[in-house]
């Protein structure tokens, strides 16, 4: 009977509001994770429009490079093509910034590094280094330190870095023009076989040795805005949902491996090409069923499942904190575009090579994410840009710093595989009844159509049986026994049912492992 | 009496109930309340309240507005020109958009649970004991109604957050509730502060009045507060999810479009949802009912004629109606109006209602102008706008419309726009498109002109135009013949106009005025003369400034101050103006903002250019004096004099569109490197595809001064290469040339390509010009052993050098 219902909602009600009046405000990332405005544009532009123009008399901060100068400066290049020394970006809350110039007419520099005696930065058109002799705070010289990547006039051709990898290289990655129009045809390599034009190089990762020589490292990117290095100095670029790319991703740049985006492979036969021989690429199929038949095709560490983690994955940069930034330390965080937010990775060697998870951490920045940098206090900065695209937020462009409050929130830490499952690395002690109860977990697995079309949706999606749930004495441990692992697909673990000691749901309740290999019982 | 009837064994009675009742109570009383909670007993309409019940209207005029809005023609059909019943809302979607609890409830006494809901109570008539489980089956069957709310996709160009409803800000939905227009029928929070804002006259006069004065005045409605549209209790209603939905477009769920859309973006949506309807649990959704139930409550529906008002999915139709509206007796002693029978819905009206209706029924169908005032009542224009002195936002909630940052334009900037004679004034199209929410001009005002139902876009444009304009106009009839005015128009417009209009999107600093693109389009020829010539006179109390004092032209030097003409030439160039140049000042302002002017130093710019390519680095001198490099092919490709170059597009625009040298005499100067090593003076000279061993850009250097010095190796020989005005009149070149090689005095280390041309012909001892008019001189010393070479295609000026270690050499450039 409906009043029966109604009183029975009723009740269920109040016990629900009862939970959530203690609980509903600390599921809350502002509560761990404090966002502090450095500096953001007064009002949103169309970000698309035409004729897109700043506010008049503004810095415009569209930040596309950060270097950590010491515990007071940050030095950031902008879209339009300065580098500029900001002082005071650590003042809580943020007082007076002071503003210096280093440096001009750069052509939409897209990173900026600090090494050895100046500072590094590609332009679309070359990796330069900027120095400053007269000891002014101003750069005199603008060294070319390695170009020969074409360059067709495309708005598309960005070059994106650079960042230090072992050794001493620089790492670059190209975007693929697209979009070509009028005479920009004209200055492409084509590969016959496989029907592929680009200019050189480009949808390439490289790296610039000290001696400023360029080395083609890997290939079929798409739009690879982001690259950093882990702890080991190992490099990652992220990529972005597209034609060929089902979603966003993670990639372990290491030499020959091919990613997804065949275009680059108009460069396969230029000279220092560390790939050779690919003559048909696979259209249409499931992505392991892709890599099984061109094993050049190398999976994603980690793909970004659309929209759960991100909608255009961004800059990487390393939690090396060491605990400052919280309880992640030596994982990477990846800035995302579309949904002005960071997403966080988790990744482990199998078999020697990277997989891993990934998970929401923090959304809410005032635009678009694409630079992240570590401060010396362990915060992170975020560049805003979201000209050109869109995004969530209330600003075209700035800077922001997010600041952990010392305040431990219960997520998963690691995600782990197993021969038979997975294990979870919580921040906080759990609540045995809860994590011991396979009710408190739900698991499913799938993957994506490598094909040329615009995304994949998750393809060949399953429900997985969880056999049991074993928790670790101390509690921070939980083992997951679960039937029909697959090797290649996504397994997203939820935990909805999972409580914390002190009875905290978790803050992100689930997270996305790529299951290329499944580790072997040892 | 109602207890008696009431069977012992009813579940309400029940032991348990009674047990829960506190936690019930506690529970209730623990809801965050509404806004404010307005207690109105009877039905609320916005146009009887305002102006029927103070006597502005006539009773009867209320009556018939009353006949619409409580939808007597959706049982009582009539012939046409009777009101038309206003469509309740659609009930498709109800078992995702409303709360069951609360749909019990509204069900059991609709007047209770929503004050000032049209809604009559169809279920008055039915005893408790037959009243529970007819409400238990309409709610089942409702709860089946799920269609989907409507798409809303994520993409790149307008992201949506996930669960975007969850994500709002209170703070930002508080400001959007008292900013976009929220307020103008539903009541501000009385504690909500806006910016002081000065009185505007009017304000001023209604002040100093009193109550007899203003209505000897005729302004005392201007002076009445009027009361707000009720929105009940939204929390207990709405699913979070539901009311996003529906402020992001009330018209999927309300046809009537009395409510219409204020253009929420989902993010916004969100926002007003977090300040509307603060996070609290939403009941999890009951099981679902039994098949038998919602068969029943199916069959109730459309029994109870619930589905003459509201459409409740597919395969439902009314079928059940009253008698003709023609046919009913006013006088009846029961019926909708009062005391109705157990099977006739009961209406909360009150006795002013009765009344209206009573006067209103039979009577013969409405002239267009009343018709209009009909649509202008039902859709409650009235609430933003004046139209023959009636509405407007009167003076409690004037507060509340703001300008944009709070820019000073008076009452135009932030007050919607009164619509005397609107019909004359603006286009019928354009009409439509402003009803359809997409004809928005002023983005200094912070209220937004709603999207209203289609059907509106189409009847009140028509309606305007025969009730205001009496002639039928055209441009020529207006302004005569238009050819080569334009020119003068912009003149005009850039003495004038520019000072508080944008044209294009490109404006004068501060400006933020209507954007002159597009006022052709929008607006009649006839009036627009009428208001250039005298603003205030067409406009009361405009800011508008006068062009035409004393109706004489104050630009006597255009046109020969002809008025007829320089009105005409506005017209002219407003008309064409997407191909016109913008107004001088504008042009000198991009300048100021985006035009690379180097004032003390040289200034650079690396971009894409059409003629030096991908890799251009661009340097301009104060001098006025200015070349561009290509770094690719280590040449020097171009000079020009005059202005130096536009940065915008390199800046700001998505697709990088090359820039283009803005001054005058543009030279290019001679192709590919201009330093080789050769094996023989007579060698074809390296091009520009000669292996990247040979070319090599390696940066600049900027000097104390700025001025860039480029720095290139061309095989093992090192160049440093700088620019520099010469006189004023051209450029002066210095290289200098490094090599680790020992030299052989007896062979050139390297040869210097000085000029190039179809033909050279010498000029002095010391210079050539080719045939574009580039000079090229060289310092005396080296002339000697200079070569001139010569073939079909082409004459070279080339110069050997012997490089011990290093040297320098000056080439001068003039055109």
């Amino acid at each position: 009977m409906v009043i029966t219902r109604l009183i029975r909602n009723l009740v269920a009600s109040t016990a629900v509001l009862a939970t959530l009046a203690t609980s509903s405000r600390a599921a809350d990332e502002r509560d761990y994770y404090r966002l502090v405005s450095i500096i953001t544009s007064k009002a949103p532009t169309g970000s698309r429009a035409k004729f897109w123009k700043p506010p008049p008399k503004d810095l415009v901060l569209e930040v596309s490079g950060m270097a950590v100068l010491d515990d007071k400066r940050l030095a950031v290049t902008i879209r339009k093509g300065e580098v500029w020394f900001l002082g005071g970006v650590y003042d809580d809350p943020p007082g007076s910034l002071t503003y210096k110039r280093f440096a001009h007419a750069l052509h939409e520099p897209l990173g900026l590094l600090k090494h050895g005696d100046g500072f590094y930065t590609a332009q679309r058109t070359e990796l330069t280094k900027l120095r400053d002799i007269d000891g002014d705070d101003v750069a005199d010289e603008y060294l070319s330190i390695a170009n020969g990547w074409g360059v067709t006039g495309n708005y598309h051709e960005y070059a994106y870095g650079p960042k230090l990898g072992r050794d001493g290289n620089l790492w670059l990655t190209l975007n693929i023009g697209m979009g070509f129009k009028g005479d920009q045809r004209t200055r492409m390599v084509r590969n016959k076989g496989l029907g592929v034009a680009q200019a050189r190089w480009r949808g390439w990762g490289v790296k610039i040795t000290p001696q400023g020589k360029l080395i083609p490292v890997c290939a079929g990117m798409r739009s690879p805005s982001g690259l950093g290095a882990n702890r080991a100095g190992d490099m990652f670029y992220t990529d972005q949902q597209g034609n060929w790319v089902g979603t966003n991703s993670l990639h372990h740049m290491r030499s020959g491996a091919f990613f997804h985006h065949p275009e680059a492979l108009a460069s396969m036969d230029l000279p220092g090409s560390p790939l050779r021989n690919i003559t048909e690429i696979p259209n249409g199929l499931p992505f392991p069923e892709a890599a099984r038949r061109l094993p050049a095709l190398k999976p994603p560490a980690v793909w970004f499942p659309y929209k759960k983690v991100g909608q255009s994955a961004t800059d990487i940069v390393l939690d090396n904190s060491r605990g400052r930034f919280g309880p992640f330390d030596g994982q990477l965080f990846v800035g995302e575009f579309t949904l002005a937010s960071i997403s966080r990775v988790f990744l482990e060697k199998i078999d020697g090579q990277y997989q891993g998870a990934c998970f929401p951490f923090r959304e809410g920045m005032a635009s678009a994410v694409i630079r992240l940098a570590q401060g010396t206090d362990g915060s992170l900065f975020a560049g805003l840009s979201n000209r050109g695209w869109s995004s969530l937020g209330t600003a075209s462009y700035g800077l922001q710093r997010l600041v952990w409050s010392g305040k431990m929130p219960f997520e998963i830490k690691e995600l782990r595989a197993r021969p038979d499952g997975f294990e979870l690395v919580l921040t906080k002690p759990v609540d045995s009844s809860t994590a011991a109860d396979t009710s408190s977990f739900a698991v499913n697995s799938y993957t994506y159509t490598y094909h040329a079309t615009y995304g994949s949706n998750e393809i060949l999606k399953k429900d997985l049986v969880i056999q049991s749930a074993t928790v670790s004495a101390d509690g921070y441990r939980i083992r997951l026994k679960i039937d029909g692992l697959r090797q290649m697909y996504v397994h997203e673990i939820h935990a909805p049912g999972l409580r914390s000691r002190d009875g905290l749901p978790l803050l992100h309740p689930a997270g996305y492992y790529t299951l290329n290999r499944i580790p072997r019982a040892r | 009496m109602i207890f008696p009837r009431c069977t012992w064994n009813h579940p309400i009675l029940k032991p348990g109930f009674l047990r829960l009742l506190p936690v019930v109570i506690a529970f209730t009383l623990s809801l965050p309340q509404p806004l404010r909670a307005v207690e109105i007993p009877y039905p609320f309409v916005s146009g009887f309240e305002r102006f029927v019940r103070p006597g502005d209207l006539s009773i009867e005029r209320g009556g018939r507005l009353l006949i619409g809005e409580l939808g007597c023609g959706a049982c009582h059909l009539s012939r046409p020109g009777q009101s038309a019943p206003k469509p309740g809302p659609r009930l498709d979607a109800a078992g995702r958009r409303l709360q069951h609890r609360w749909l019990a409830r509204y069900l059991a006494d609709p007047a209770a649970t929503d004050p000032g809901t049209t809604m009559p109570d169809v279920l008055h008539g039915l005893k408790a004991n037959e009243k529970v489980p007819t409400i238990e089956a309409l709610v089942a069957f409702l709860s089946t109604r799920r269609e989907a709310f409507p798409p809303l996709k994520s993409t790149a160009s307008k992201p949506i957050a996930p669960r975007f409803w969850d994500k709002g800000d209170r703070e930002r939905g508080r400001v959007l509730f008292h900013q976009v227009g929220c307020v103008a029928c539903h009541e501000p929070a009385s504690d909500y502060r806006t910016t002081p804002k000065p009185a505007s006259e009017l304000e001023k006069l209604l002040r100093q009045l009193d109550p007899e004065e203003l209505k000897e005045l005729g302004l005392d409605a201007a002076a009445r507060p009027f009361a707000s549209v009720p929105h009940g209790d939204l929390p207990a209603k709405f699913p979070r999810e539901a009311l996003a939905h529906f402020l992001l477009n009330p018209e999927s769920v309300r046809p009537a479009g009395r409510m219409p859309s204020l253009k929420l973006d989902p993010a916004e949506s969100a926002d007003l949802v977090a300040y509307l309807r603060p996070a609290s649990p939403s009941p999890a959704a009951p099981a679902p009912p039994a098949r038998e139930l919602v068969e029943r409550g199916r069959g109730l529906f459309v029994s109870l004629q619930c589905a003459n008002c509201h459409s409740g999915g597919v395969g439902i139709k009314a079928t059940r109606f009253a008698r003709r509206f023609e046919q009913l007796n006013p006088k009846a002693i029961g019926s909708c109006l009062g005391n109705p029978s157990d099977r006739q819905p009961r209406y909360r009206i009150d006795k002013f209602q009765r009344k209206a209706l009573t006067a209103a029924m039979l009577k013969p169908a409405l002239p267009v102008a009343v018709s209009l005032e009909q649509d202008f009542l039902t859709m409650n224009c009235y609430a933003c706008h004046v139209r023959n002195r009636k509405g407007g936002v009167g003076p409690r909630r004037r507060v509340y419309f703001e300008t944009a940052g709070h820019v000073d334009l008076g009452d135009e900037g932030r007050l919607p726009p009164p619509l005397d004679g609107v019909g004359r004034k603006l286009k019928t199209g354009w009409l439509s498109k402003v009803l359809d929410g997409t004809g928005d001009v002023r983005p200094y005002m912070l209220a937004r002109m709603p999207r209203f139902p289609a059907h509106t876009g189409v009847a009140i444009p028509k309606k305007l135009l025969s009730a205001d304009r009496k002639t039928v106009t055209t441009v020529a009839g207006i302004f005569g013949n238009l050819k080569n005015l334009p020119a003068a128009g912009r003149t005009l417009t850039d003495r004038g106009c520019v000072q508080c209009h944008p044209i294009r999107g490109e404006r004068l600093p501060g400006v933020v005025g209507i954007d002159l693109a597009g006022t052709t389009e929008r607006i009649q020829p006839d009036w627009m003369r009428e208001f250039l010539f005298d603003p205030a006179g067409r406009k009361t109390r405009t800011r508008m400034p006068t062009f035409f004092p004393k109706g004489k032209s104050n630009s006597p030097d255009v046109l020969q101050g002809n008025v007829d003409r320089q009105l005409a030439a506005l017209w002219a160039y407003m008309a064409d103006i997407g191909r016109q140049p913008l107004p001088e000042k504008i042009v000198r302002n991009r300048v100021d903002n985006y035009e690379l002017v180097p004032k003390k130093r040289p200034l650079l710019l690396r971009t894409f250019m059409q003629q030096v390519g991908q890799h251009a680095i661009a340097v301009g001198f104060p001098e006025k004096i200015h070349f561009a490099f290509d770094a690719r092919g280590g040449t020097i490709v171009q000079a020009w004099r005059g202005r130096f170059l536009d940065a915008h597009a390199t800046w700001f625009n998505r697709f990088i569109p090359p820039a283009a040298p803005l001054g005058v005499d543009i030279i290019g100067l001679p192709g590919g490197l201009i330093v080789s090593p050769l094996q023989n003076g007579g060698d074809p000279w390296p091009t520009a595809d000669a292996p990247a061993t040979l070319y090599r850009f390696r940066g600049f250097r900027l000097d104390k001064a700025g001025v860039p010095t480029f720095l290139y190796s061309v095989g093992d020989l090192q160049i440093q290469d700088r620019l520099e005005p010469q006189r004023n009149r051209g450029l002066r070149r210095r290289l200098t040339i490094t090599t680790a090689a020992a030299a052989d005095p007896d062979r050139p280390t390297a040869w210097v390509r000085a000029h190039l041309g179809k033909t050279l012909k010498p000029r002095g001892r010391r210079e050539y010009v080719n045939e574009a008019g580039l000079a090229v001189s060289i310092p005396g010393d080296l002339t000697g052993a200079a070569r001139l070479l010569n073939d079909k295609q082409q004459s070279e000026w080339r110069i050997p050098l012997v490089i011990t270690r290093s040297k320098t050499l000056e080439i001068v450039y003039r055109w």
